[in-house]
């Protein structure tokens, strides 16, 4: 079980998406953009963040670039439909700045979770 | 010397300076007519200069409308299918987890199926939409235009009825190179020859006709917005039912379509003609109804190295 931080602008793909990490048992904290997502973590360490890049407010690119900063340990994922442009060009530059995995939407389930749990197995290994 | 004398002297100076002068007015008009003809010749050339001129402008502006009116379907196209793309992604995974909750051998859990069946197929729908719409960045290499029509054409043969004849003619004895993508022009290839057997029926011939048009060629100097260099000319024509005007006009828009209801996407020629102009070239389309139907794809040519 992880505690993981969703942000995604869409209120049904963030429900959805909740409702999925929180059937494979993990906890899971919403945030509709990167603002309401640096007020979360202002108050909390989740261990994963799973984040959109194109949001208002606050873009997921921006989002990682900060968090990667402020907590360097936090494992992130970025998810992606691309908007108006090809998704891999925000996905690629997400990972290189510093998000672990990323996915094109529509994500397959069994993917992210898998990705999750490889993710929280290698964050356990770093610390023994 | 007698007066007879002196009259013949005085007639003869009279006839002489006549026949002078009537050879100068002669003269005189021939040069008139000479230099009419001149103005009107060049008169005339200058009126068909004009309205060469103002033809190749109306047909530029054409050209510019239209490219602006698919580009605007494209960009608005993208935008829908963006949002679609998100609330067919939440549809699906509302579903599979809906289906978690009841037994495999409910009927619930078989109509849930079709939700997600009918849901993939939107998804199918919405990535076309956007891979037409995303200006994708494509390898781009030295491509020969008779080698990727060999290859589209094998691939085809065997989906292509037998009463469809296929007639290749090469016009040129090397092969014509351009720049390209070699999917994405695999891709218009297999779109128009698609279309020219759905044209016919399935029974008819489709002739391919591969030319080199140097860049001082008096077709292209008709054509609005080619530049001046070497062409590949793909000429694909079959003997189908054509079109009308109205349908001409309007077969590269985004979504149009004359095939039935689930046949056709209304996103091939329109996927064909964003694929040829990201090649910077152009393509050209003239049809008689019941007469068949004639794309020409003009690619901007490359010297051949070797040769």
């Amino acid at each position: 079980m992880a505690k993981i931080l969703l942000v995604e602008d869409d209120d049904l793909v963030r429900d959805m998406l909740a409702q999925v990490l929180q059937r494979a048992a993990h906890e899971v904290f919403g945030a509709a953009n990167g603002d309401e997502a640096t007020e979360i973590l202002k108050k909390m360490e989740p261990d994963i963040m799973v984040t959109d890049i194109i949001m208002p407010k606050k873009s997921g690119i921006t989002l990682i670039s900060e968090v990667k900063d402020k907590h360097p340990n936090m494992e992130i994922i970025a998810i992606s439909g691309g908007g108006r442009l090809d998704p891999t060009g925000y996905l690629d530059l997400s990972e290189s700045l510093g998000a672990a995995v990323s996915f094109e939407k529509p994500i397959d389930k069994a993917a992210l979770l898998m990705a999750i749990d490889l993710l929280l197995q290698g964050k356990k290994e770093q610390v023994h | 010397m007698t007066f007879t004398h002196w009259i013949v002297l005085f007639l003869g100076i009279s006839f002489g300076f006549l026949v002078a002068l009537l050879i100068y007015l002669l003269y005189i008009t021939r040069l008139r007519k000479k230099s009419i003809d001149q103005i009107t010749k060049k008169f005339h050339n200058e009126m068909a200069e004009r309205i060469q001129a103002e033809e190749s402008k109306t047909k530029l502006e054409k050209a510019l409308l239209q490219g602006q009116k698919l580009q605007a379907i494209g960009t608005l196209a993208g935008g829908i299918a963006h949002d679609f793309n998100n609330i067919l992604y939440a549809v699906t995974g509302y579903v599979e987890m809906a289906r978690e909750d009841v037994p495999r051998d409910s009927i619930t859990f078989q109509n849930l199926g079709r939700v997600l069946d009918a849901s993939h197929r939107g998804q199918d729908l919405v990535a076309r939409i956007l891979a037409f719409s995303r200006r994708q960045h494509h390898e781009i290499s030295r491509i020969s235009v008779q080698e990727t029509l060999e290859g589209v054409l094998s691939l085809l043969k065997p989906a292509i009825p037998a009463s469809v004849a296929i007639h290749v003619i090469h016009k040129v004895h090397e092969n014509c190179f351009v720049m390209g993508n070699q999917t994405q022009l695999h891709q218009v290839i297999v779109n128009i020859i698609n279309n020219a057997v759905d044209a016919m029926d399935e029974e008819g011939t489709v002739t391919i006709i591969i030319s080199h048009l140097s860049a001082n060629n008096s077709y292209l100097k008709q054509l609005p917005n080619s530049k001046k260099t070497d062409y590949c000319k793909i000429e694909i024509s079959d003997t189908g039912h054509g079109m009308d005007q109205t349908i001409l006009e309007r077969i590269f828009e985004p979504f149009f379509t004359t095939k039935e209801v689930g046949k056709g996407t209304g996103l091939g020629l329109s996927t064909v003609h964003a694929i040829v102009q990201e090649h910077e070239g152009q393509i050209l389309v003239d049809s008689q109804l019941g007469h068949g139907t004639t794309f020409t794809i003009l690619l901007p040519a490359i010297m051949d190295n070797h040769g």
